[in-house]
């Protein structure tokens, strides 16, 4: 495309660069702000977090330990030092289990990946299909389900279809196990710590089963909200008229439905619907939350939910903050996502308040 | 205005509202006391409308105060959003120019915190409690309302009849009340509708994840954590919580008490 406007050309990739740039500003800002506001969170703690865990409450050794920890140095280094830490992966130990945070984030934090890449890949996937699916055959009756699916993001509870779910599937026919992520009876796949790859990886179908098993609920429920988010998009984008007549005229040129809906017009609104998943990042991350609750599923919802009423000081500065980073990462990948599959999203509007 | 004629969809909110809240005042059995152990679990029955939860308290009673706590919790989430996003909007509108790129992208920065990241951080030096959810809540959609507001004023304040009515020499107070005032409110209200969705269902949440304090409070999320655990012996001690709440909500979405 580049090549046969040689004119365009620096224009875009300045364009780019320049929009890039802005990108890593933010990025920057955002993760100053949310580590500087973690640290005053902390400081503003009315407890103080080692005497809450030391059993004999001499202060002269609760003094010993916060020197060892550093917590009685200058603010300013305290803060500094935090940042270097959660930049240099160095996490220190929880103060409840005395294992070290990375090791117990390592443990917990491929299982919400798991859980929500797949629940938002299903979700999307299931939007897509019905709406596209709708035009296609031009059978509207299944746009109902779309519409219900959009009503139903802001009237019911998904942690309570969650629990309907596991009445449901669970307890009244039996097919699927009630939560947690494994088999006790079964010793879990090790490796990378997604146990689909890792079962693959191993060669198990039966680890491979039970994993899939224990996805099902979960991420049937944490893929209703982006599916209702797609789908509504996706109908909004279709009902515009220059849609409309794209269709007319490529129906015109003999091509199949199939290849009118799965490709054309597929490419042409995929970039909208990628952005919006990107804008609802926030809320897609407090859903995977609410539903690793329901499903008692050993990810970062827990350990953090736990973290802070626990009052575990290392947890909460380098836990929250990494949950901050991995949001805006998904946010700008979403974005950048979005602009490769429609340009038009490179060239900047100019009243933008972002 | 003359057509005063109130549609069904608003007066059903309106009742349904009224009687939720009653909650707050009257209930049949205290939702709090014990005084039914003995009798845990056990089906609805004349005394108790819809039974005895795990820990021998009457649902009923439970039921409709969660309900009512859920609503005027909500309520006052919706009510700090709005509070603090219109006082940003008039500063934004009203004050000088580097004012107003301040809070612009200060918003731009605040929308990149989720409610569930704010809610954990305010939790991290306040006691978990109602009031402390409820800030978070607000808090977490001051952003977006801002965004909102600030979109519908500026189509209002722009508008050839504002205009107009300024050009007569309608100013101040004046213009607002008669010019565009009519035209923001049903844009405001839609907005209220919307946020009050919004908080309720993210409030409960929060409660659901524990972080409301007392497990004992009754709010539908808190209920629901609750009696998770009975999930088995009584399924209607989970589907009715989450049934009320949904009820609430879609009601409140068909209101429409403008025009």
């Amino acid at each position: 495309m580049d090549e046969e406007n040689p004119e365009l050309a620096p224009n875009l990739r300045r364009q780019r660069l320049l929009l890039l740039l802005a990108e890593l500003r933010r990025f920057a800002v955002i993760f100053l702000i949310a580590s500087f506001g973690i640290f005053l969170a902390l400081e503003a703690m009315p407890e103080d977090p080692v005497s809450l865990r030391v059993k004999n409450p001499d202060p002269a050794r609760i003094m010993e330990i916060r020197e060892s920890l550093g917590l009685n140095d200058p603010w300013l280094v305290r803060y500094v030092r935090g940042v270097g830490d959660f930049v240099t992966l160095d996490w220190g130990q929880s103060l409840i289990s005395g294992r070290p945070v990375r090791e117990e984030v390592a443990r917990f934090l491929p299982a919400t990946i798991e859980l929500s890449v797949l629940g938002v890949l299903f979700g999307t996937t299931l939007g897509i299909s019905m709406v596209l699916m709708a035009h296609a055959t031009g059978w509207r009756f299944l746009l109902q389900p779309v519409r219900g699916l959009a009503a139903l993001g802001l009237t019911v509870p998904i942690f309570w279809i969650g629990l309907l779910f596991i009445l449901f599937f669970s307890v009244s026919l039996g097919l699927l196990p009630v939560g947690g992520r494994f088999d006790f009876a079964h010793p879990s796949p090790t490796g990378t710590g997604f146990f689909l790859l890792d079962s693959i990886l191993a060669g198990n179908p039966e680890a491979f089963w039970i994993t899939v098993r224990h996805l099902a609920l979960p991420v049937l429920t944490l893929g209703l909200y982006p599916a209702a988010v797609v789908a509504g998009t996706l109908e909004a984008r279709l009902g515009e008229s220059y849609i409309q007549r794209l269709v007319t005229a490529l129906k015109a040129r003999g091509f199949s439905s199939l290849r009118i809906w799965g490709r054309h017009i597929l490419r042409l609104v995929s970039g909208p619907v990628v952005t919006v998943i990107g804008t609802q990042a926030g809320a897609l991350l407090g859903g995977a939350v609410l539903t690793e609750t329901v499903y008692s599923w050993p990810g970062m919802g827990r350990f953090l939910v736990d973290g802070v009423l626990n009052r575990d000081l290392f947890v909460i500065q380098h836990g929250l903050l990494l949950v901050v980073v991995m949001a805006l990462l998904a946010i700008t990948g979403f974005d950048y996502l979005a602009r490769q599959l429609d340009h038009q999203l490179s060239i900047k509007p100019e009243d933008s308040d972002a | 205005m003359p057509d005063r004629k109130i549609r069904i969809g608003d007066a059903w909110a309106l009742l349904l509202f009224l009687l939720v809240l009653a909650g707050l005042f009257v209930t049949p059995h205290d939702p709090m006391s014990q005084a039914f152990r003995d009798s845990a679990l056990e089906g609805p029955s004349l005394s108790h409308w819809l039974g005895i939860d795990g820990l021998g308290r009457d649902f009923a009673s439970r039921l409709w105060m969660g309900g009512a706590n859920t609503v005027s919790l909500a309520a006052a989430a919706l009510g700090i959003s709005l509070l603090l996003s219109s006082a940003l909007v008039a500063v934004e509108q009203g004050g000088p120019g580097w004012l107003g790129r301040l809070v612009r992208m200060g918003i731009g920065l605040w929308v990149a915190f989720p409610v569930i990241f704010i809610g954990l951080l305010l939790l991290v030096f306040l006691k978990p409690s109602p009031g402390a959810l409820v800030l978070a809540v607000g808090l977490g959609n001051t952003a977006f309302a801002f965004r909102q507001l600030r979109v519908y004023w500026m189509n209002v304040r722009g508008a050839l009849y504002v205009r107009s009515s300024e050009v007569l020499g309608s100013r101040g107070w004046q213009l607002f009340r008669w010019a565009i005032w009519p035209n923001l409110r049903p844009d405001l209200f839609a907005l209220c509708r919307l946020l009050f969705a919004i908080s309720a269902l993210e409030l409960s949440g929060l409660a659901f994840l524990g972080l409301i304090g007392d497990p004992d409070f009754a709010e539908l999320g808190s209920i629901l954590k609750q009696n998770q655990a009975f999930l088995y012996q009584a399924p209607s001690l989970v589907i009715l919580p989450g049934l009320l709440l949904s009820l609430i909500l879609l009601s409140a979405h068909l209101t429409r008490f403008h025009r």
